[in-house]
């Protein structure tokens, strides 16, 4: 069994040139922090390799957890962001991922003893340990010099870095531990714990893109293509239109159908195709594809691959007209942006692929594995490189259609992250319809 | 307690409300019945049943048969009205002495009284003045409908929606059980002494053989479509005017697709989506002068089922009314519905002299099925009334109609652009009627 590749001990060179020019002392601050586990662990209790104080984590773990809105990504303006407003930035990721980290360390400890045990699931335990452990320096003040936050944003390239492939790590490990927990129990720690994940994770790359676009961090070129003609605040593309990321992810998803079954179905999009929204452009991607991978594999198995894939992209009517004049983000406000609930968009994908069986129907939500058969989970033992592609597909990167029935659930969980959903009505005998409801930011 | 005080504190109760304190409280409260024989009723179960055996047992009649049949509907109704009538008691007391539901209340129990006394059936005299009561309380029932959906929304703020929503929907799925029943009967007694039929005949010949009693054996999804969407589109044309440009309609999918069912509960719910589609449709493009998108409908036909979607392009449902849409209480026109509904009673008393509304496009047995459809008013007026009196239930009430066999129907809204409705129908008629049962009675 091919081993996964351990965490890399150093971050990417370029990110840390742009990033800190005190090399030296980022790397022994990182060298201090990493762990690796032995290659062959076998199943026992396994020894971390940090150790965090088990009354730090059931305080952090007692602090309620603030519900993540587009709102708060923005709230520090458009980029360049000033060095105090990075600070202000700073500070405020700092206020709520200690929380979040201990929440899902204390969810990782009430899963059974043999789950924890396996050596997948317990280096993802390790992992949110060390996390959480480069935070706690950081409890008792606040971030107010520039040397301060640029160690503080490799703290967040590390966090980011380490737990980039908890998802097929996870799946691995409950593969492997399908004997000892239910699939219903599964299913609820993943909903809970990935949903909790995608939070996480974009208040530490929000702060990671508004850190590299701000005043202090920028060259003066980079400064020069901000200046006003782009519309994206750090993570979140303020004008993205739905119909582009829809071509770029039927291009991607056409590449791997045609490797596969050597045909392309075509993709008609229809509605209102200019519609823009605000949002995170790779949750949208993410969602997209596997709908679309789901929509391919549907249409051609059933031999229709003539028949296009129909999206119609919907937007909600504006209930307050646009003001003329250009808006600008007032920091100082805590929430701009609700004083009417923000527009929605919702995108349907139709196809003709024959329907969802009433007995699939169930199980479409369930973080199980695919209709593929047993053989195919066989092959991930065996290093097949096909197989193996679609364990790390559940990662949002594939090669393959057929992932590991991952898709679905943790799709929906990203668009119902910020008050969106996915719903799924089956015709069987003809087809599927999805509905895929977004919700963007409203007025910036 | 005596009568002038209980009629006080109904008048201070109704007098927050004086534009609904208009007709007198003849029977503010209900005069007290021993409960004991009521008590021996709400003990039996209901025994439910299926379409299919509906239709097997109606095939071949002879005298045992049909009074076979007689018995069964004898204890039946009483059965399942004494359910309800439990039900209805254990509302809270403000709720039950509104005048509406107190008028639906002493309905029913006058029916209990009547029907519980009827002795064994024994012939086919007996039969026939059984017949002639069952007929004439299904008569007298007509307003309940209305009068119960305009208590429900006086009383809106007097009980939990939810409650509210589940007490209507078990109310109305046991008022469709005992017509269905009830109605099976009287057109089982109607063939058996029609002219042609043979009482030892193996089967049915004649202008009947399409039908078994009121179960249409050979529903076309196409043919129902067609038919109620030409009364739809008549019917929006007179409300609208002669000039208005309707949408076309396009029917594509699984056209064979042939099923049993009771057709008036097709037609009504069919008619209600088709109509909510016209006037979404006409409604939404009053600016516009251009030929409106096509109204597009899909049959889908599996092994169990039979799919129906219909597609509009009238601008879909803004996502805030989603949560209510099937509920008989909550909505934003609630006061505009209650107005309306005042309105329907006068047409349930005139509705001899309505025409019912277009069956299958098989002319022979219309006449015959003009007949029987005499003591079926109630949906009839429902379907034919002018698009403009909108009742706000024809949603919820249609899916009451949709899952009593076991069925479905779901609505998809993509805001901005259209609506889509999925209604499934349970094709092999082996289902049984979906009654809420004593268990679930009893269950807190």
């Amino acid at each position: 069994m091919p081993a996964m590749p351990a965490r890399p001990a150093i971050l990417d060179p370029c990110l840390i040139r742009i990033v800190c020019p005190l090399k030296q002392r980022s790397r022994r601050l990182l060298a201090t922090a990493t762990h690796q586990l032995p290659r062959n662990q076998p199943w026992s209790h396994p020894p971390a390799s940090t150790s965090i104080d088990n009354d730090q984590v059931a305080r952090l773990a007692s602090r309620p957890l603030h519900p993540l809105t587009l709102a708060d990504l923005v709230q520090h303006g458009r980029p360049p962001l000033s060095a105090s407003t990075l600070f202000t930035s700073a500070n405020f990721t700092l206020s709520l991922l200690p929380i979040r980290l201990a929440h899902r360390i204390q969810a990782l400890r009430n899963l059974p003893f043999i789950v924890v045990s396996n050596p997948h699931i317990s280096r993802i335990y390790n992992n949110y340990v060390h996390s959480l452990s480069t935070l706690l320096p950081y409890q008792e003040r606040q971030i107010n010099t520039l040397e301060d936050e640029i160690q503080f944003t490799e703290v967040m390239a590390d966090l980011v870095q380490t737990h980039a492939d908890t998802i097929p790590i996870l799946a691995r490990g409950f593969l492997e531990c399908r004997k000892y927990i239910s699939p219903g129990d599964v299913t609820r720690f993943l909903d809970e714990h990935l949903r909790a994940r995608i939070g996480t994770r974009l208040i530490a790359e929000q702060h990671i893109a508004l850190h590299l676009s701000s005043q202090p961090h920028c060259t003066h070129n980079d400064q020069h293509a901000q200046d006003g003609s782009s519309t994206s605040i750090g993570v979140i593309d303020t004008a993205l239109r739905p119909a582009e990321i829809i071509r770029q992810c039927e291009s991607f998803v056409s590449e791997i159908c045609e490797l596969k079954y050597g045909v392309r179905p075509t993709v008609i999009i229809n509605g209102q195709p200019d519609t823009r929204l605000a949002h995170v452009p790779t949750h949208l991607e993410y969602i997209l594809t596997e709908l679309l991978k789901n929509a391919f594999r549907a249409t051609v198995e059933s031999g229709k691959e003539r028949d296009p894939i129909e999206v119609t992209i919907a937007a909600a009517p504006d209930p307050s007209p646009s003001p003329p004049e250009s808006i600008h983000l007032d920091p100082s406000r805590a929430d701009p942006t609700t004083s009417n609930t923000p527009p929605g968009v919702t995108i349907r994908i139709r196809d003709h692929g024959g329907g969802i069986s009433p007995e699939n129907l169930d199980d479409i939500w369930a973080y199980s594995f695919t209709t593929f058969g047993d053989e195919e989970l066989l092959d991930l033992g065996n290093g097949n490189a096909d197989a193996l592609n679609a364990i790390s597909g559940a990662g949002g990167d594939s090669s393959s259609l057929a992932g590991l029935g991952y898709g679905l659930p943790l799709g929906r969980a990203y668009a119902e992250h910020f008050g969106g959903s996915i719903m799924v009505q089956s015709l069987w005998g003809w087809g599927t319809d999805v509905y895929l409801k977004l919700r963007g930011l409203g007025k910036i | 307690m005596p009568r002038s005080r209980s009629w006080a504190l109904e008048k201070a109760a109704w007098s927050t409300r004086p534009h609904l304190f208009r007709r007198p409280i003849a029977s503010a409260t209900a005069p007290w019945r021993p409960a004991a024989v009521l008590d021996e009723w709400v003990q039996k179960e209901a025994r439910p049943i299926s379409l299919r055996q509906l239709t097997f047992f109606g095939r071949t009649l002879t005298e045992n048969r049909l009074l076979s049949s007689a018995n069964y509907v004898r204890m039946e109704l009483p059965t399942r009205l004494a359910h309800r009538l439990r039900d209805m008691q254990t509302l809270p007391f403000v709720v039950v002495t509104n005048p509406h539901m107190s008028h639906v209340y002493d309905l029913y129990y006058k029916a209990f009284e009547t029907l519980r006394r009827i002795r064994e059936i024994k012939s086919v005299e007996d039969n026939e003045q059984y017949c002639k009561v069952v007929s004439e309380t299904l008569q007298e029932h007509l307003t309940v409908i209305p009068r119960l959906a305009m208590g429900v929304l006086e009383c809106q703020d007097l009980m939990r929606p939810e409650e509210m929503d589940k007490f209507m929907n078990t109310l109305l799925r046991s008022r469709i059980s005992r017509r269905v029943i009830a109605e099976q009967h009287l057109a089982l007694t109607e063939t058996f002494n029609s002219p042609w039929h043979f009482p030892n005949a193996k089967s049915q010949v004649g202008a009947n053989s399409e039908f078994v009693g009121e179960v249409f054996l050979r529903c076309n999804a196409r043919e129902v479509v067609e038919a109620c969407w030409n009364q739809a589109s008549t019917l929006a044309k007179e409300a609208y005017g002669w000039s208005c440009i309707l949408p076309d309609i396009t029917i594509e999918g699984h056209l064979d697709a042939t099923f049993p069912y009771i057709l008036s509960h097709l037609q009504y719910v069919i008619g209600e989506l088709l109509r909510n589609s016209i006037q979404a449709v006409v409604e939404g493009r009053s600016a516009l002068n251009d030929s409106p998108p096509p109204i597009e409908v899909l049959i889908c036909e599996a092994p169990q089922h039979v799919i129906i979607r219909i597609s509009d392009q009238g601008g879909g449902i803004p996502n805030e009314v989603m949560p209510e849409l099937w509920s008989f209480s909550k909505g934003p026109r609630s006061q505009t519905h209650l107005r309306n509904l005042s309105q329907v009673p006068k047409m349930a008393a005139t509705m001899q002299e309505l025409k019912p509304p277009n069956c299958s496009s098989d002319n022979s047995s219309t006449s015959n099925r003009d007949k029987k459809r005499s003591y079926d008013g109630s949906l009839g007026s429902l379907t034919s009334r002018p698009p403009n009196l909108r009742l706000g239930m024809g949603l919820p009430m249609s899916r009451v109609y949709a899952e009593y066999w076991a069925g479905l129907l779901e609505m998809h809204s993509l805001e901005g652009y259209g609506v889509d409705a999925f209604l499934q129908i349970s094709k092999l008629g082996n289902k049984n009627e979906q009654l809420s049962t004593r268990a679930s009675m009893d269950a807190v």
